[in-house]
């Protein structure tokens, strides 16, 4: 009977719970799965940031030309004020399709996490390791969100870098940009572009947990990205600070404005742009209302409203409501860590899927 | 001897028997690819819903405006600002990200739809079922890509034609009503057009099936595919468009057209020979247009060119015409059409050269 007791090592004791394996030993498991992924992540972002340095040196150049002119007015300033006004052409329509980075990063990365493995059955070897399936799961999908906003965090800094010139506020130059920062990429920033990608990658991982294919996840988790990013820009962002009203005519150019809505003697008149019928009525000018198609941001801003001068008389007042371009960083925090929170409960919910899915 | 002699079917070469008739590849395409296709059709009908929900209230605004008599007067006015801001705000308005986004719609469809039509068998291994069928594997090949490719333009174009519709009111300006959009039909919507729409995702499809057939793996192919389509995307609009039809040069300072024409280059001469291009230098500018302070008031080019034209510069304008947009559709779509073809071809090639 004794040769059949094997001798027990002197720390384990209970042989049914053996002492889990470390977790830093998941790091390189994780990069050899996924080494492929994280290459083509940094292939886009590193072609992408080349092509954004190129074209931030030379709007920095011509911003730099444009404000250190001195008499603001004369032929030259103006010309070197259209110069970079100009260079807003060629970067407009980049700020809407950067757009589609995060969501493409996140889905393509975070997808075939788990759905690969459970699409070809690969989940019967991994799951069975002497680490714990959960802490697989958890190890894996913390690892790539840690390197993904890293790497998120770099490329908003330069995309902020690279449009910086398009919002900057305080210059003396009526002709150039003043844009709301608001307005000009805030959702690629160095704090939204980040959670926007993790946000991605953590629906990319439920969806390829509850889908278990990886083309499908890809697709929903595109899918559920967009209706997500639209709700946000459209609905909610307005929301995050209760605005700030005015009846004052001079609300700075970098300001985002919400709405207008007008007052005689104190009781509601109408909202937005005043009707016609009451402009030639009252005001001399002849305006001309609509514009034509300019890029999104619009043009140089005029910070008076016109309207407001020659109708102040009459009795009426206009009220602005608006998000002042200071507030720009409480919104960034505000938008990324409701993302951040978001991520962090879609990974757990995964996890938790993870551990009560019968293997 | 005579006992081994099979009764002859009257028709059959056994060497080569008849081969499964064409027809039937639709079934079978269409049972392997419903949810593809099923997605397809969701994506656009959502997105053709919205449109349509939208372009409604704009059309109608944009109709009153026009209609509206005595165009001066204070209530049409009030009917343009009307028509102005509810098309100027929102999301797919003139100003908004909507139009642009679209572009990724050919793109992403060419891609999800394309890629697995290959690769998933390859990946997966089931070609190995698939390709010893009776039906042949080229002809198998064949059948299924020409057969998503066609549902899949059909589908588009219907979509493109609900996106030019929509947008119509964004470049009908009318000469009676001032204040309305008179946006050029070259801007960013061009692509995305009843004859280019079909047009990108076929092509998009083409790549896709192709990039399956090379890499034999789905999401890499789909990543593959998105690249390329990038790339080819950005060389059109950015390179390649200008050139459809050589350009017409005017002196006229302002266009005929102004803002719907499409605007390639600037140029000046002095005295016939060629003195800069795009805005005047500086020390030009500085010399002859010193005084003008409302440099403001209108375009710079047009200001600087009246004040340029008594010393002998003409200023020339390369551009083209609205009238163009057709037969800059049909080349667009032409060429778009030719490489989806040739790409198919190669991939039907290499399907039937690859040992099994």
């Amino acid at each position: 009977m004794t040769a059949l007791t094997t001798p027990s090592r002197p720390d384990s004791e209970d042989d049914a719970d053996p002492r889990p394996l470390p977790w830093r030993r998941m790091a390189g498991v994780t990069w050899r799965q996924h080494r492929i992924a994280l290459a083509g992540v940094a292939v886009l972002l590193g072609a992408l940031a080349v092509w954004l340095w190129i074209q931030g040196t030379s709007v920095h150049h011509a911003w730099d030309a444009a404000t250190a002119c001195h008499p603001a007015f004369s032929p030259a300033c103006q010309d070197a004020a259209t110069a970079f006004n100009s260079t807003w052409d060629l970067m407009s329509i980049p700020a809407i399709l950067l757009q589609v980075v995060p969501a493409l990063i996140g889905a393509f990365a975070g997808a075939p996490v788990l759905a690969r493995e459970l699409e070809t059955g690969t989940f019967r070897f991994a799951w069975t390791q002497g680490f714990d399936r959960w802490r697989w799961a958890l190890a894996k999908l913390a690892a790539l969100a840690v390197v993904l906003a890293a790497a998120g965090v770099a490329f908003g800094a330069l995309v902020s870098w690279c449009y910086q010139p398009f919002s900057a506020a305080g210059n003396q130059d009526p002709a150039v940009y003043g844009n709301t920062p608001f307005a000009v990429v805030f959702s690629l920033r160095e704090v939204t572009f980040p959670a926007w990608t993790l946000a991605a990658f953590a629906t990319g991982a439920l969806a390829g947990m509850l889908i278990r294919r990886v083309v499908p996840a890809i697709v929903a988790s595109l899918a559920v990205y967009a209706g997500l990013a639209i709700a946000a820009a459209g609905l909610l962002r307005e929301h995050y600070l209760t605005p700030l009203v005015t009846s004052s005519p001079n609300v700075p150019g970098t300001a985002w404005l919400l709405g207008q809505s007008w007052t005689k003697d104190g009781r509601f008149a109408f909202a937005g742009n005043p009707p016609a019928s009451l402009l030639n009525q009252f005001c001399s000018f002849t305006q001309s209302p609509g514009g034509k198609g300019g890029g999104p941001g619009g043009g140089p801003s005029s910070s008076v409203n016109p309207f407001a001068q020659c109708l102040a008389p009459h009795g009426y007042t206009m009220w602005t409501s608006y998000q002042p371009a200071s507030r720009f960083w409480p919104f960034q925090w505000i938008e990324g860590g409701w993302l951040l929170a978001l991520s962090a409960l879609l990974i757990a919910a995964t996890i938790w899927l993870v551990r009560r899915r019968a293997a | 001897m005579t006992a081994l002699r099979v009764p002859a079917r009257p028709d059959s070469g056994d060497a080569s028997p008849q081969p499964i008739p064409w027809r039937r590849m639709a079934g079978v395409t269409w049972r392997q690819h419903r949810i593809a296709l099923g997605g397809v059709a969701v994506l656009l009908g959502a997105l053709a819903v919205w449109l349509w929900r939208m372009g409604v209230p704009l059309h109608q605004a944009y109709a009153a405006a026009v209609a509206c008599h005595p165009a001066a007067s204070a209530a049409c006015q009030d009917l343009v600002v009307g028509f102005s801001s509810s098309a100027d705000g929102h999301f797919m308005g003139s100003k908004g990200p909507g139009g642009v986004l679209l572009q990724v719609l050919p793109a992403l469809i060419g891609a999800f739809a394309g890629a697995p039509v290959l690769a998933r068998e390859l990946e997966t291994g089931t070609f190995r079922f698939a390709w010893t069928q009776g039906f042949v594997r080229w002809r198998w090949a064949l059948a299924k890509l020409v057969l998503l490719a066609v549902v899949l333009a059909v589908a588009t174009a219907a979509f493109g034609a609900l996106v030019a519709w929509y947008f119509q009111p964004y470049g009908g300006a009318s000469p009676q009503v001032p204040g309305l959009f008179e946006n050029s039909p070259f801007g960013d919507l061009f692509s995305l057009r009843e004859v280019t729409f079909p047009a990108w995702t076929v092509a998009a499809f083409a790549i896709a099936a192709l990039a399956g057939m090379l890499i034999r793996r789905v999401v890499p192919a789909i990543v593959a595919t998105l690249t390329v389509c990038a790339g080819l995307a950005f060389a059109t609009a950015g390179l390649l468009r200008e050139h459809y039809l050589t350009p017409l040069v005017t002196t006229a300072v302002s266009l005929p057209g102004a803002s719907t024409a499409w605007v390639i280059g600037q140029w000046s001469t002095l005295n016939g020979r060629f003195a800069y291009a795009g805005d005047p230098p500086l020390n030009l500018v500085n010399q002859y247009c010193g005084s003008s302070s409302g440099a403001k008031s209108g375009p710079p080019g047009a200001v600087f060119t009246q004040c340029l034209a008594p010393h002998g510069y003409v200023q020339w304008a390369s551009y083209q015409p609205a009238s163009r947009l057709w037969p800059f559709q049909w080349i667009e779509g032409g060429w778009l059409l030719a490489l989806s073809a040739l790409l198919i071809a190669v991939t039907v090639l290499l399907v039937q050269r690859r040992a099994a």
